[in-house]
């Protein structure tokens, strides 16, 4: 019995569908024995494996962080964001390489409709009877890495009707490890609010989009740390990438 | 008394029970962790691929129920992506592709129990049944770290190829499996 869900089969055991074709072979799994008999073989597999003794004390260790992890889950909304889109947790079957929701290619994408708004806010100045133009800036820095850093990363601002857009991305990450994230933050006088996180793809590229729906802060600094975890509203880790930015922009 | 189910378990952890969580850890560990030994060569990452898995487990990260097949299938497919993202992470270099025989035993190992010896016995006696080629699927997917995609890359096999491969092995190995088991006890419904 072969066809097109059958197919999937291995990408689910690689763990690289998406969602909606996850949740499909599932439905696909529940329906046919064969897939679902193979899937059951590879439950024996480890066995080709020696035995190994655990590690020492490796059980409470893992119980211990598997409990504090749940203690330490606080709602994300404790960010001030209106629009913050995290990279999504990683699920069963994805790895963590693919964490990265805002691949380069998509935060290009999403650049290029945030500049096709700026341009449709001027289109609409000219129109004779048009209401004063809305404001619309637009800056672009270039973040400096810090020493001992190979990253190099970029960070684009759109500021609009109040707004605040901000589009950060970086290439040559190092790959991070457990729960480590990369988190951009937006300071004032030294006073940092956190404005989204992400993991690099396997290509070491990571991207964020962030909006702040109302921004009167005049930002003077962006920075990018590289957090132990997700969801610190305080950076904990080093900084990696950071530039100035204008304030008045 | 008879043991309660894998799935019954890994309901009552869906539902915050540590006791529960605890018991499906004692089931696995061992299972798991040689296997993620062996994968990954390496105690701490073994270790730290194994936290993974039942952090997710925990908090129903991937959630199962038994229309995805046996727990512990569920289970041996999680740890091995673990392993397979911690490896990368770690740009540890994998082993090369001609050296695919059996990994050397490391030096801690137990005993084998009763138990384990028949599964391994099993185990052993299917993959036998499998080509050569097949055997090297199975190894390479399952025990040295590589996806389906840098299986094609270092075999410069089409990734569709490579697909069909480690499905038509696994496929095999599911039937032979099957006529090993034969001869013993098929318990395949203790979990239904």
């Amino acid at each position: 019995m072969t066809n097109v869900n059958c197919d999937q089969l291995i990408d689910y055991l690689n763990g690289t569908l998406n969602e909606d074709e996850q949740k499909q072979f599932e439905a696909h799994l529940a329906e046919c024995p064969e897939c679902r008999e193979i899937v059951d073989a590879t439950g024996e597999l480890p066995y080709l494996a020696d035995p190994v003794a655990p590690n020492p004390g490796m059980k409470a260790r893992i119980l211990d962080a598997v409990f504090d992890e749940e203690e330490q889950q606080t709602p994300v909304s404790e960010e001030p964001t209106r629009r913050d889109r995290p990279a999504p947790p990683a699920t069963m079957a994805k790895r963590g390489f693919r964490t990265s929701k805002w691949t380069p290619l998509v935060a290009a994408a999403l650049l290029v409709s945030l500049l096709g708004n700026a341009y449709a806010f001027y289109e609409l100045s000219d129109q004779p009877d048009a209401p004063t133009a809305p404001e619309v800036a637009f800056e672009t820095v270039d973040l400096q890495a810090s020493e001992a850093f190979e990253g190099t990363g970029t960070a684009a601002l759109v500021h609009e009707e109040g707004a605040l857009n901000l589009l950060v991305q970086a290439n040559q990450l190092e790959p991070t490890s457990g729960d480590q994230v990369y988190q951009v933050w937006l300071l004032k006088d030294g006073q940092p609010i956190p404005t989204g996180a992400f993991t690099p793809s396997q290509e070491n590229e990571g991207a964020v989009f962030f909006s702040l729906d109302e921004d009167t802060e005049g930002w003077d600094t962006i920075a990018v740390t590289l957090e132990p975890n997700r969801g610190n509203t305080a950076p904990q880790g080093e900084v990696v990438l950071s530039a100035a930015i204008d304030p008045e922009a | 008394m008879e043991k309660i189910s894998d799935a019954l378990l890994y309901e009552r952890v869906r539902g915050k029970d540590k006791d529960a969580l605890e018991e499906l850890y004692d089931r696995y560990e061992k299972m798991l962790f040689s296997y993620l030994c062996k994968m990954t060569g390496d105690r701490d990452l073994a270790e730290e691929a194994l936290q993974e898995v039942f952090v997710k487990v925990w908090r129903g990260v991937g959630s199962y129920d038994e229309s995805k097949g046996k727990f512990v299938a569920w289970l041996v497919t999680m740890s091995r992506n673990a392993a397979v993202d911690l490896i990368r992470k770690q740009k540890k270099p994998s082993v090369p592709l001609d050296e695919i025989a059996e990994v050397e035993s490391t030096d801690s190992s137990v005993e084998e129990t009763a138990e384990w010896q028949e599964k391994s016995e099993q185990i052993h006696q299917a993959v036998r049944h499998l080509s050569e080629e097949q055997q090297k699927m199975v190894q390479l997917f399952y025990f040295k770290g590589y996806t389906h995609e840098t299986i094609a890359e270092k075999c410069g096999i089409p990734l569709g190829t490579v697909k069909s491969r480690i499905r038509l092995a696994l496929k095999k190995l599911k039937t032979s499996l099957q006529m090993v088991q034969e001869g013993g006890v098929l318990d395949d419904k203790r979990e239904l």
